[in-house]
């Protein structure tokens, strides 16, 4: 299209009936990114009836000109979102809902998280955690005054503080003071034993001790329904083989990084749903190992509900299951996110305290 | 130990196509079957991907592409104080509010060994019973929305207005309340309310016969989710399902009953068991366990009826507090939590919540005020693997019908 034609759809004779229109055809793009999405529900359906306004959600990209970004914007989303952006015939709007879309709210240090206006124009943001389904609809109107009149008008006016004055760097201390302490070497124990009535559990540890013989380095009651088994790493397999005809399923894989003590434990919480009796017992199967060399063999052939557990530990803290077969590949993470996040010496970035006047 | 910057910045993407990994293209192309690439934005609620091999238009395999909405949350928890994890630890489903937040506290009660006053207990069942109300609605309007039916879209969302003006009034905030905190809850809730409550569950009851009608019995829904996505009883205890979905192939499993906590063992409910295991047997379950909760929270509040106002925080964790503070927190929330800690171990809480099984499992060190390590798994996570084994050997159409049926929502899948 040549320029005097673009010319003549923005300020011809007609171009009072295309703002017109535009006005009240603002299709939004399915992008249900997190969990403002409920309250963009709500606005959409009868309690709120945003298809009043002339703006009606749409699942494809291609055929609708506006965007709502509904929350948290992750770094493996952000490529998506500017995918679907791109893919939108213009005009196009985007309009940003909840706090996370912002800086980041709730999760504004978190190591995944991307503001959505470093990846797409941002025409207006609405507050909130969630937003109200009156402030989306608010927004939208908002955004039709936009179209007819040119020039984007704030409805809310936030106090303003002047920031500079914060001392970032940390060369004197701040007020008030942090409220958190964190102890810098912690001992960590998982099997803390604990004293309860609980007359099953006393029968079925002699049951297990009887069982796994010799595999074994203590059997601990850490609660009402709850057993901890401390084992090496090579007995964990002959160990999961004589479980696995008790229990029959995975509730937790979990792994605990202790720097200061160089090693990893790596836990199996497991339990059971075919006996009644098993049902509310969780069995926390762990091990530790060496922190520089993190193998553990996988469970997941003995009970395969652990089969995505592990891919997660992997993705989070470097463990390497042996056996499982999509050790090395990302799972949840996106490829440029720093590798093994959960590890203890990964940082993140934390809030300032200080006073303002 | 050298320390590592996680706060690398962000480069705008510039290519603009999503990587399909090589090995699942090669496969394609020698053998003779397609790979179809769902999503990631795609009309449902949240994102994720799912890469399909299909032959024909037959699922051969489903591979889960998730973590679109991986917010970090069990990092971030560990640069919190124990009682600012209550929100951070909401985020994952709040539709689900009562539900998730139960959850946390009561592994940091575990741990504290504190028992909460009865009133308490009572205002949470309804509170997380107004939730599971809420949330199964949600995935009945998203399962609509999936079949193309948008009138099963709009009546649940209506019925969730009213759910949504109840917990206004219980708590301040229509779906992110924040209101159980450790030892109880924050205010105490009047009469007026509660029988607000109990005069939602009627209007409830008598718009779902009609939801009945228009979508639960309809012939067209009935045939889309019959015998499509079926999965055994020896399969949903393989691949580790929770919840009604595990309920719905057979296993008679609810953690309200197993390993009863709060109220629920003086109360009367059934679980709902199908056998069937298919698409539409998960959603009745679902649809027999909103009017279990509605029985629920009308029996939590005539019990309430018996219970005096006043006292709904427990004094050991109030100290000298407890005079001033039982009854509403307001004021003194952070003198209360602020250093608030944790004893040494490992404590392991175990939730019923709408999706099924929710685990908290908090480390504690005994000597600092932020957890050392928190581990969330929430439902969805748990039954995605099983989510992926029933779409297998289904037809590409019925995609749809099974994701709908398992109201899979990435939000809480990825935390």
């Amino acid at each position: 299209m040549s320029d005097d034609s673009v010319d003549f759809l923005h300020s011809g004779p007609l171009a009072p009936l295309k703002k017109w229109g535009t006005k009240w055809s603002l299709w939004p793009v399915h992008l249900v990114t997190a969990c403002c999405g409920v309250e963009l529900a709500h606005a959409y359906a009868s309690g709120y009836d945003g298809e009043r306004l002339g703006s009606l959600n749409y699942g494809i990209a291609r055929q609708t000109n506006l965007i709502i970004v509904e929350g948290a914007i992750t770094r493996k989303m952000a490529r998506v979102l500017k995918i679907t952006y791109e893919q939108m015939p213009e005009p196009k709007f985007v309009i940003v809902m909840g706090a996370c879309g912002l800086k980041g709210g709730l999760f504004w240090n978190g190591y995944h998280m991307v503001r959505p206006s470093d990846v797409v124009p941002v025409d207006f943001f609405i507050p909130g955690c969630p937003p109200t389904p009156e402030a989306l609809l608010r927004a939208i109107r908002s955004l039709q005054e936009k179209i007819v009149s040119g020039e984007a008008r704030n409805t809310i006016e936030f106090e303003k503080y002047d920031l500079s004055k914060i001392n970032v760097r940390g060369e004197q201390p701040l007020k008030p003071p942090s409220p958190k302490h964190y102890s810098p070497t912690p001992p960590i124990k998982v099997d803390v034993p604990k004293e309860v009535d609980w007359s099953f559990g006393k029968k079925l540890i002699a049951e297990l001790k009887s069982d796994l013989e010799g595999l074994y380095k203590s059997i601990t009651i850490t609660d009402k329904n709850r057993i901890a088994i401390q084992a090496e790493k090579d007995d964990v397999v002959a160990l999961a083989s004589k479980l696995s005809k008790r229990f029959d399923h995975v509730k937790n894989v979990n792994v605990i990084d202790i720097p200061h003590e160089y090693s990893f434990i790596v836990e199996y919480q497991i339990s059971s749903y075919s006996v009644k009796e098993l049902m509310p017992v969780v069995v926390n199967l762990f091990a530790r190992i060496p922190r520089n060399n993190p193998r553990f063999p996988s469970l997941a052939v003995f009970w395969p509900s652990a089969d995505y557990l592990e891919r997660e530990m992997y993705d989070l803290f470097g463990v390497w299951f042996e056996g499982n077969s999509a050790m090395g590949e990302r799972f949840l993470l996106a490829p440029d996110t720093p590798e093994f996040p959960l590890r203890k010496d990964r940082k993140l970035r934390e809030e300032i305290y200080s006073e303002v006047e | 130990m050298e320390e590592i910057v996680l706060d690398v910045p962000v480069q705008p993407p510039t290519e603009l196509f999503l990587p399909v990994p090589k090995k699942f293209l090669e496969d394609a192309y020698k053998g003779d079957d397609y790979l179809v690439l769902v999503g990631p934005q795609h009309p449902g609620s949240g994102h994720m991907r799912i890469i399909l091999r299909i032959k024909g238009d037959v699922i051969v395999e489903a591979i889960p592409d998730p973590g679109y909405v991986h917010r970090s949350m069990e990092k971030l928890a560990e640069t919190r104080l124990y009682i600012q994890n209550i929100p951070l630890f909401e985020r994952p489903a709040i539709m689900d509010t009562g539900n998730v937040t139960l959850g946390y506290v009561r592994a940091m009660e575990k741990a504290l060994d504190v028992e909460v006053p009865e009133r308490a207990k009572y205002i949470r069942v309804i509170l997380a019973e107004l939730s599971r109300i809420g949330t199964h609605l949600y995935d009945a309007g998203i399962l609509a929305v999936f079949l193309g039916h948008t009138t099963g879209f709009m009546w649940p969302f209506a019925l969730r207005e009213p759910i949504v003006e109840a917990i206004t009034r219980i708590s301040g905030a229509r779906i992110t309340s924040s209101f159980i905190i450790p030892g109880g809850i924050r205010r105490d809730v009047p009469w007026n309310v509660l029988e607000f409550v109990r005069k939602t569950t009627f209007v409830l009851e008598r718009r779902l016969k009609s939801f009945e009608k228009i979508f639960i019995k309809n012939p067209t829904v009935i045939e889309r989710l019959k015998e499509v996505g079926v999965l055994s009883r020896e399969e949903a205890i393989r691949f580790g399902l929770v919840g009604p979905f595990l309920r719905a192939s057979g296993v008679e499993y609810d953690l309200r009953a197993v390993e009863p906590y709060e109220v629920y063992d003086s109360l009367n409910w059934e679980i709902p068991v199908s056998d069937e295991g298919d698409s539409y047997s998960r959603f009745l379950v679902r649809v027999e366990e909103i009017s279990q909760s509605i029985s629920i929270i009308r029996q939590a509040v005539n019990e309430l009826r018996r219970i005096p106002e006043g006292k709904v925080i427990s004094e050991d964790i109030l100290q000298e507090y407890a005079e001033v503070a039982s009854a509403d927190i307001r004021g003194f929330f952070f003198r209360v939590f602020g250093e608030l800690t944790l004893p040494l171990g490992e404590f392991t809480s175990l939730t019923e919540a709408s999706r099924g099984t929710l685990l908290y499992s908090i480390i504690s060190d005994g000597e600092s005020n932020v957890p050392y390590r928190a581990r969330v798994i929430t439902p969805g996570w748990y039954y995605l693997k099983g989510f992926m084994e029933a779409l297998r050997g289904e037809r590409l159409a019925d995609l749809q019908a099974i994701y709908g049926s398992f109201g899979y929502f990435p939000p809480e899948a990825d935390r």
